[in-house]
């Protein structure tokens, strides 16, 4: 094992401008004045909303790059991060989301990949609107040859699940340009629908323990339609956890897939045989087996040697350090490839890391 | 070994289930060539020879859908598995096989071993 396997990466820093109206002076008018919802309107608030120590002196959590980088670097110790930041907020005017992905984007790469990053450690998300895909190609072609953008970024909830051919021209400007599309929770762009199939939760516990199941569909879409037979590069990332069930989620495919196999010819694998090329989940602290001894075994049925990548979630109170993610009862080839090397291969940083900083 | 029909009677596209082994034996007209397979699914289980004589689907690509090999595949009634006929191999997880016993025509009679084995 060299010394890159060893490097730390956390896919997930949820960056935030310090109000909503520093985004602003990244838009033209008419946009710039145009009202928009805020980065807090959200059903679900979390206990506490965020993780304590993130709240700083002014601004929004997540909003200060000193603070930001000591919790992340320091307390956390990882070397790399993946800056992914929000877009959220209901909105369903398809122009001014654009717009607002756009800001966040060029809000990213001005005030967190160039001037909080002397240290070459941070790497960014592309924000797109992928219920616009002309609007959503041209945003990530402005982007491309960029080597501090790493991957595309789309919300969770959306018009229809994303293997569906409308989408198809975005997954070929991400494939081409060597980009994962990371999904991530998101108070959508102009899509909301009930976050489980049967309804409204009451409460947040029921939101946060399920709705990332909500993944599956997406990922259930992208093998039947054929996504990763048409896009042998195309690669899935899914943000807010949802590895522990996968495995079971996909044995019910395999079988299903079996049985009507003639409908889709095109999907040339059992589908469980697409994830380790296409597929990649983020630890979250809310899952796995009560007991640690089983977190071994339990690993181990979800691949999570090979589909699994450590992510803090800061500055949000699902907040974990690299040892509160991962449990130490798992074996340390796989703790490390849970903390960094999947992660170094998948967003190719091995070339990034190895420059001095 | 037995007479179980005459070449007539089992025309082409048909299948007829006659005892034997442990769960029945079908015995396929398949374009004029005459198989015969153990009436027993190796997935589950299920009565692979009263399925549907139909063809399946092959692409050239995602989105692509020809129908091929019309009349030469069935589907298992219970969970949907294919089976190439001819071959007594399974098209949804080729590593499985039927039994396939020995058939022959005699006297204008289909005549099935129902002891025997095809080894392929």
């Amino acid at each position: 094992m060299n010394s890159h396997q060893r490097l730390r990466v956390d896919c997930a820093v949820h960056p935030q401008p310090e109000t909503s109206d520093e985004l602003r002076r990244y838009m033209p008018e008419p946009w710039r004045s145009r009202a928009f919802p805020g980065p807090e309107r959200y059903f679900y608030p979390a206990p506490n909303e965020y993780f304590r120590g993130s709240v700083g002196a002014s601004g929004l959590p997540g909003s200060d790059p000193a603070l930001l980088a000591r919790h992340i670097f320091g307390d956390g110790h990882v070397d790399l991060a993946v800056l992914l930041p929000r877009t959220r907020g209901l909105n369903p005017d398809l122009d001014l989301a654009n717009q607002i992905c756009a800001a966040t984007n060029d809000w990213l790469a001005s005030k967190w990949l160039t001037e909080s990053n002397e240290h070459g450690r941070y790497f960014g998300s592309i924000r797109i609107n992928a219920s616009d895909p002309a609007a959503a190609v041209a945003e990530i072609e402005r982007w491309a040859g960029d080597p501090r953008m790493v991957q595309v970024a789309v919300t969770m909830q959306a018009h229809r699940p994303y293997g569906q051919r409308f989408y198809h021209p975005i997954w070929e400007a991400a494939a081409a340009q060597h980009m994962p599309v990371a999904v991530i929770s998101d108070g959508s762009l102009g899509v909301e629908y009930f976050p489980s199939p049967v309804g409204y939760f009451r409460f947040h516990a029921e939101y946060s323990s399920f709705y990332p199941l909500n993944f599956y569909y997406h990922l259930s879409s992208l093998i039947a339609e054929g996504a990763f037979d048409r896009y042998p590069a195309l690669r899935f990332v899914f943000v807010d956890g949802g590895s522990d069930l996968l495995m079971p989620f996909m044995w019910r495919l395999n079988n299903n897939w079996r049985a009507s196999r003639a409908e889709t010819p095109w999907v040339s694998r059992l589908p469980t045989d697409y994830l380790s090329r296409h597929v990649r989940f983020c630890t979250s602290r809310m899952e796995g087996p009560p007991d640690p001894a089983q977190s071994t075994v339990w690993a181990e049925v979800s691949d999570s040697p090979t589909l699994l990548m450590y992510a803090s979630h800061y500055p949000y109170w699902l907040y974990a350090t690299p040892l509160e993610a991962v449990s130490r009862s798992l074996p340390d080839d796989m703790r490390h490839r849970i903390l960094g090397a999947n992660a170094l291969e998948i967003y190719r940083l091995s070339q990034a890391a190895s420059a001095p900083r | 070994v037995e007479r179980i029909a005459r070449v007539e009677d089992l025309t082409p596209g048909t299948v007829k289930i006659i005892p034997g082994g442990r769960f029945g034996i079908g015995v396929f007209n398949i374009n004029g060539r005459f198989h015969a397979l153990a009436n027993y699914c190796p997935h589950m289980g299920g009565p692979l020879c009263l399925g549907d004589i139909t063809g399946t689907t092959v692409a050239d690509g995602p989105y692509s859908i020809r129908w091929i090999r019309d009349g030469e595949i069935v589907r298992c009634p219970w969970h949907g598995w294919e089976f190439d006929i001819a071959a007594g191999q399974s098209l949804t997880s080729p590593v499985r096989r039927i039994r396939k016993y020995p058939v022959h025509v005699q006297n204008g009679f289909v005549v099935v071993d129902t002891e025997g084995h095809v080894r392929e």
